[in-house]
């Protein structure tokens, strides 16, 4: 594992759900995470101390020397907002292929048939992705897509509006037009531990303004949207991203995958990724 | 619904028409498996993003962009297949050689064994054709399926008027001593 891939920073629990110390694995290590009063703390196989954030409902960390603080997400933090903490869903997959399935909108209409998407509305018209370098980020914006039921909170079929925002190589997070608050965006993160490179935990985590849907609904349906993910992911072929052209036929749709594995590529970032020997 | 010989995931899939397919058992977009996908007509759609592909496993339609029309490179592997007494054929290679017929029998059964294909020919010390013929009143043919260096699957066919339970069991105590001989 080169220096690189170890100074990110990683999400390894949720807060809430730590109370006695428990290991987990992180990039193919044993880590051991718990919890004193409100001070949360990692260590890793050999007993040293690594750097432990709480933020966003998750704890994170890094194997390595982060050289810059765990990216933020300022709309998160804006007074009305509901956080929900989703729990973990286990996949048998590369992180970054599940990173890539959450920036990818083409296969709402067939994975989250009725719900995330249906035919005959399956064209996905051209939006704008950029690798921002001053932030280091991928971002795509005006993103549209026909949906049945956007979300827990909306009613009828409605033109959703997306921005997508890879914000660490296996951290990512989605604004979408919020049914209730026309003008504000609900925000959907994804958050991956790399267990292994062809393992990871997904833990999803909201930030809504849906102050009538029940919690336990609002899991269930995040639940079942990851559920229907998870088969596809479990099931290409090869289990690692590849990020050099030729393997895979990317099409427009696809701009955010392909500037998400170019700037990967960028980066060094191969934890997980299929790198065609030079 | 997926397939496994010699080392290689392939999808088999019958269109509408009745024609039986037999790819390899990956999506040129972004690697699904195919077997996983459904049959529209003459066409096998992949169940990650719609993306369609006809009879020569040419890319026909993509949903994302409904207007556009794909390039000729994006194409699923496809492979020589036929059909016969309902055993399904294929070669991974380019070949002359026709696929053998077997008139007047039928299929019986699927059995998987835990053993190569070679071990179960040599076993029988049949010709190393893929097929082995049992002579006696039965008339059984089994028609090996290489799957790994430790697996392969043995598709017995018999005359028509053969008893086909007999077969069965037959088949089966011969898996046992095959697994048997091996351990
Ligand atoms: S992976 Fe098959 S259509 Fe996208
Ligand atoms: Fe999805």
């Amino acid at each position: 594992m080169t220096a690189g891939i170890a100074d990110h920073w990683y999400p390894v629990a949720m807060c809430s759900g730590i109370s006695s110390p428990r290991d987990t694995r992180l990039l193919g290590q044993e880590i051991t995470i718990g919890r004193e009063g409100e001070q949360f703390w990692v260590r890793d196989v050999h007993g040293k101390t690594l750097p432990a954030i709480a933020r966003y409902g998750h704890l994170w960390t890094s194997p390595g020397q982060p050289n810059r603080d765990l990216f933020s997400i300022p709309e998160a933090e804006a007074p009305g907002r509901r956080l929900v903490d989703c729990g973990a869903v286990r996949v048998k997959c590369s992180p970054l292929r599940a990173v890539e399935n959450f920036l990818d909108i083409a296969h709402f209409p067939f994975v989250h048939t009725d719900i995330l998407g249906a035919e005959p509305y399956t064209e996905v018209s051209r939006y704008e992705v950029q690798i921002r370098e001053e932030v280091d980020e991928v971002w795509a914006t005006k993103v549209k897509f026909f949906q049945p039921q956007a979300a827990r909170s909306a009613a009828g079929g409605i033109t959703t509006e997306y921005m997508y925002r890879v914000a660490a190589p296996t951290s990512a997070v989605l604004y979408k037009t919020c049914p209730p608050r026309p003008g504000e965006w609900d925000i959907i993160t994804l958050f991956v531990q790399p267990l292994t490179e062809e393992l990871c935990d997904v833990w999803p985590w909201m930030a809504l303004y849906d102050d009538t849907s029940p919690l336990a609904e609002l899991v269930s349906f995040q639940q079942m949207i990851f559920m229907q993910d998870r088969s596809i992911l479990e099931s290409q072929i090869p289990r690692k991203l590849p990020l050099d052209p030729g393997m895979e036929a990317p099409t427009q749709a696809d701009l955010t995958s392909v500037a998400y594995r170019r700037w990967l590529k960028r980066i060094g970032f191969t934890y997980g990724a299929q790198v065609v020997a030079a | 619904m997926p397939a496994r010989v010699d080392g290689q995931d392939l999808a088999i899939w019958r269109a509408a028409s009745g024609q039986t397919h037999v790819w390899g058992d990956r999506c040129p977009h972004r690697g699904m498996r195919l077997s996983r996908g459904f049959v529209r007509g003459e066409t096998l759609a992949c169940i990650y993003h719609g993306w369609q592909y006809g009879n020569d496993g040419g890319c026909t339609q993509i949903p994302a962009h409904p207007n556009l029309v794909p390039p000729k490179t994006i194409c699923a592997t496809t492979y020589a297949c036929a059909e016969y007494s309902g055993v399904i054929w294929v070669a991974l290679q380019t070949t002359t050689q026709v696929c053998r017929s077997f008139p007047g029998q039928a299929a019986v059964r699927s059995l998987a064994i835990k053993a190569s294909a070679e071990k179960v020919m040599e076993y029988f010390s049949g010709a190393d054709t893929g097929v082995v013929c049992v002579g006696g009143t039965n008339d059984i043919a089994l028609a090996l399926q290489p799957i790994d260096a430790t697996h392969c699957t043995a598709h017995a066919l018999a005359s028509v008027s053969a008893d086909r339970k007999e077969v069965s069991r037959w088949l089966e105590s011969q898996r046992r001593s095959i697994e048997l001989d091996l351990a």
